[in-house]
């Protein structure tokens, strides 16, 4: 009896494991992404680009630096997602170029992604949480570069 | 007071052995890539190794040393220009001889102060080794950026951090658990990020690192 339980309890382990593992071939990004469109949306209101006094906010050299620093490592040194550990991950890390699915998250929801990793906002695990080395002003100085990278606003 | 001149013979024999030591390194050019003593510059090509005989199991290094391979595929991380992923020059195979010697003084490189002895217990069994799995992969996000072993036993995971899938036989956990605790002790600055650890996150995370060998891959 003890044993079918361990056996049952280890299963249940093993498939927790293997759909919610970084690197493992799962359909992680499948669970994580928001579901696919099945059909177009209505036509939106046709995209007007803010106004130029919506002061674009200045990204220091500084923040620059910590982004290849550490963001590159996966995010690539342009941010298109494309960096060295892209290729072995079962989530492709965030093209940071993309305004289509950045558009749509808030400026809180990237800093938290960041301080407190992926998981934490219910993204890819990949992505660990840089809270005990990153300040958040530094942070912040990423959220920041993420919008000049993405070239759009929070949601 | 003879005890005491012998006690000073002794302190000047061990300052010039160490001296020699270190010049054996130089000798034989291992200082142009790697930090051999704490007080050299900041080198960015190749790990440090002034704190080698707390890091490395022995075996691994005479191994390694006669017959190198590559543990980082696009090079040290502390260079500037890592993130472009240049092709790394390969470590230079050493005779067996001079291996031998240069072994000899690596072992004796330690940081000191040394961190807290940590009574790490038994190896984990195959249910906890699941769970420790489980924090080095999702929790931690590790295996972005090191190799591991997956569940099909091969070995995966991200390529900017050093290679870990037979990071068992080639590290000490106690180092191991001083890094993850405080890598800041070892280099100013990384490019992993730091983890407040408690210490039984920690010596789950470095025994399930130590399960972590070759001979466990297919």
């Amino acid at each position: 009896m003890t044993k079918t339980w361990q056996k049952i309890f280890g299963l249940s382990f093993l498939l927790l494991f293997t759909n919610t593992a970084c690197t493992s071939d799962t359909e992680e990004s499948a669970l994580n992404e928001p579901p696919p469109i099945v059909a177009e949306p209505p036509a939106a209101e046709p995209y007007v680009p803010a106004p130029e006094e919506a002061k674009p906010v200045q990204v220091t050299q500084k923040t620059r630096d910590t982004y290849q620093w550490y963001c590159s490592q996966c995010h690539g040194v342009e941010g298109k997602g494309d960096g060295m550990n892209a290729l072995h991950l079962a989530v492709p890390p965030r093209n940071h170029t993309k305004a289509d699915y950045l558009g749509t998250r808030t400026n809180q929801h990237l800093f938290d992604a960041i301080k407190l990793g992926g998981l934490a906002v219910g993204r890819a695990p990949c992505m660990p949480a840089w809270g005990n080395t990153l300040a958040d002003e530094e942070i912040t100085g990423l959220v920041n570069y993420i919008r000049e990278l993405c070239q759009c606003e929070g949601a | 007071m003879i005890l005491l001149r012998a006690l000073v013979a002794l302190a000047i024999l061990w300052t010039t052995n160490a001296h020699a030591d270190i010049n054996l390194l130089k000798e034989n050019k291992c200082d142009q890539c790697h930090r051999v003593s704490i007080s050299d510059d900041e080198k960015n090509e190749a790990p440090d190794l002034f704190y080698a005989g707390e890091k490395f199991q022995e075996s691994w290094l005479r191994e390694f040393l006669t017959n190198p391979n590559n543990i980082r595929p696009n090079g040290y991380s502390g260079r500037n220009d890592f993130p472009k992923a240049i092709e790394p020059k390969a470590h230079p195979a050493l005779n067996a001889k001079v291996a031998d010697a240069v072994a000899n003084v690596l072992l004796t490189l330690k940081l000191q102060p040394a961190g807290k002895s940590i009574e790490f217990g038994e190896p984990l069994t195959r249910g906890k080794k699941v769970r420790a799995k489980i924090l080095f992969e999702r929790n931690f996000s590790c295996s972005a950026c090191h190799k591991g072993i997956n569940l099909a036993r091969k070995p995966h995971g991200g390529v900017s951090g050093p290679s870990l899938f037979n990071a068992g036989n080639r590290l000490q956990q106690q180092w191991i658990f001083d890094w993850l605790k405080s890598p800041e002790k070892y280099r100013k600055k990384g490019r992993m990020p730091r983890f407040q650890l408690d210490d039984e996150t920690a010596i789950k995370l470095v025994k399930y690192i130590m399960t972590l060998k070759k001979e466990n891959m297919k």
